[in-house]
């Protein structure tokens, strides 16, 4: 187990955004957690991350306790995260956003031979290199920001909506880079989305959360008739919904 | 003609100063959102550095006294010692506190550094003379002589400027500490270490505030434990007016309020200079209907409005 998220309690303030969540990833694995708004998905890989504190439960990475550890130990023990929004450094070009990936890398021989490669695999970040990030398009910025987590050389690559604002060609084609990326150099993935078809058809596995708790968990095979998927989303059953009270 | 070449360098002069004090507080504003208030008390720390500390009448110049270019080494290693202790000591505590605390903050660690100063110093008011030779006038041409501390003050300025664009825009850190300015959560979140960062824009700010010291003591010839408070209040506003957290902000601002002010010294009519102060805030109220986010924009403003 790589990755292993153990029954994590996570309040803003008072309030709990996410109750007694477990989450597993396994090395080489792809993994959608799907919920609808408000579910507590993005809330989940900031604590994953470091940025959140749980109250409760515990992170392991590798075999090691992650919870506790500032943003940046977490980034340096191969967990790279990108967040809800993109977050590009507007003000920095494309080569020194990228750059800032490759803060944490001792590997001094390496960098520029990954540097390269990422170029290569995005060549609309080669072409734009001395533009300032904030001038790319959406996509561009989301290939960007991809770019910029792959170079920090992460073990786990967490994804919080790579489709937000995005138009669909272009959701496709972050999608088969990421799933290109799992195939050529093994990349573990935890991405978090809001459609449930998009996870479906690429997870090896899939978590359904919702209310700040975790509803279903399931391989992505036996869930592809999207019945309970569905369920678990909306927190009723189909057709039952017109008694009215059950809606969420 | 002489007049207004006069007029132009000195200006220019005042400019490059309170440009340098905006650059400061911007540093530390764009990378901790401290407005720090302290800050022109870390420029009295350092001028009262030069002399030997005692409550005599008459000052005895000690660090002020040595060779020039050892002089300048030792107030900024103080300054920026002073700087990166205050936050070790004091900000780093309150650095996940809204900035409205952390300014309360700086003014408290300013007021503590005031009366430390008192109690060590006492609190008259002590002449100084460092570099008497850069007080003298300089003849540019026919008619026209200036300060040559002026001049020096612009230079030197603009060599700091150089320095710190090539410092942000070519090193490894540089380009590290313009990322967690525009967005520190990110940064951290690629292992940028947030708290190397912030200790770094503090000894940048109070390495400006060392050399500061010297040009304005050189400029003064006097010490006093509270000179540091109305040149804040100037660098506060060029702050604002350039607008919070951008670097070129603070600088545009700096040279606003500096040309701005020595200019109506110029033009005021006798019985209003006195006043030029309140004509300057008038003005910067006027600047701030117009523009409220300052004259630069920035992402870190954008989030305050």
């Amino acid at each position: 187990m790589l990755l292993e998220v153990k029954d994590i309690t996570v309040h803003y303030s008072r309030l709990p955004a996410l109750r007694e969540v477990s989450v597993t990833v396994d090395e080489g694995e792809i993994v959608c957690i799907v919920g609808p708004n408000g579910a507590g998905k993005s809330t989940t890989l900031l604590a994953i991350s470091g940025v959140l504190n749980p109250t409760h439960g515990e992170i392991l990475f590798d075999g090691d306790k992650i919870n506790g550890m500032s943003a940046e130990a977490v980034a340096r023990s191969g967990i790279s995260q990108v967040p809800e929004g993109r977050h590009v450094f507007t003000t920095l070009n494309v080569e020194e956003n990228l750059r800032i990936g490759t803060s944490i890398r001792k590997d001094r021989e390496n960098i520029e031979k990954d540097f390269k490669h990422i170029l290569e695999i995005f060549p609309v970040l080669a072409e734009r290199r001395k533009q300032a990030a904030g001038k790319l398009s959406g996509g561009e910025q989301q290939m960007l920001v991809i770019g910029r987590a792959l170079l920090t050389n992460p073990r786990i690559m967490t994804i919080d909506e790579p489709s937000l604002g995005l138009a669909p060609n272009l959701v496709d084609r972050v999608y088969e880079t990421l799933i290109d990326l799992r195939r050529s150099r093994g990349l573990t993935l935890l991405i978090v989305e809001q459609s449930s078809e998009r996870a479906l058809k690429a997870a090896d596995r899939l978590y359904v959360l919702r209310s700040g708790q975790m509803q279903l968990e399931g391989k992505a095979a036996d869930l592809r008739d999207g019945e309970k998927v569905r369920q678990a989303y909306f927190g009723f059953e189909e057709g039952s919904a017109d008694d009215g009270k059950v809606a969420f | 003609m002489d007049y207004i070449i006069q007029t132009v360098i000195s200006a220019l002069s005042v400019g490059s100063f309170y440009a340098l004090g905006a650059l400061g507080i911007g540093l530390l504003f764009s990378v901790l959102r401290l407005i720090n208030f302290a800050h022109g008390d870390f420029i009295t720390v350092g001028g009262f550095a030069l002399i030997v500390p005692s409550s005599a009448v008459v000052a005895t110049v000690a660090i002020g006294g040595l060779h020039p270019a050892i002089m300048v080494v030792a107030i900024v290693a103080i300054v920026v010692a002073l700087a990166v202790i205050s936050y070790f000591l004091v900000f780093q505590h309150s650095q996940t506190s809204s900035p409205a605390t952390m300014m309360i903050v700086s003014f408290a660690l300013g007021y503590t550094l005031q009366n430390l100063i008192v109690m060590i110093y006492g609190g008259r008011p002590k002449a100084v003379n460092i570099f008497p030779s850069l007080t003298g006038q300089v003849q540019l041409s026919d008619g026209v002589s200036v300060q040559i501390l002026q001049l020096v003050i612009i230079a030197v300025t603009w060599i700091l400027l150089i320095a710190l664009v090539l410092f942000l825009k070519r090193t490894r850190v540089g380009v590290q500490m313009r990322a967690a300015a525009e967005d520190f959560r990110m940064a951290r979140m690629l292992g940028v270490n947030g708290k190397n960062v912030i200790a770094l824009a503090f000894v940048l700010s109070g390495g400006l505030a060392g050399i500061m010291s010297i040009l304005f003591v050189t400029q003064t010839g006097v010490l006093i434990f509270r000179m540091g408070v109305p040149i804040m209040l100037f660098f506060f506003i060029a702050t604002v007016i350039g607008g919070m957290g951008s670097l070129v902000g603070a600088v545009v601002g700096g040279y606003s309020v500096g040309i701005v002010s020595v200019v109506l010294s110029a033009i005021l009519p006798e019985e209003l200079r006195g006043f030029r102060d309140a004509c300057v805030f008038i003005l910067v109220i006027v600047i701030l209907l117009a523009r409220p986010q300052g004259i630069v924009l920035t992402k870190a403003a954008k989030e305050r409005v």
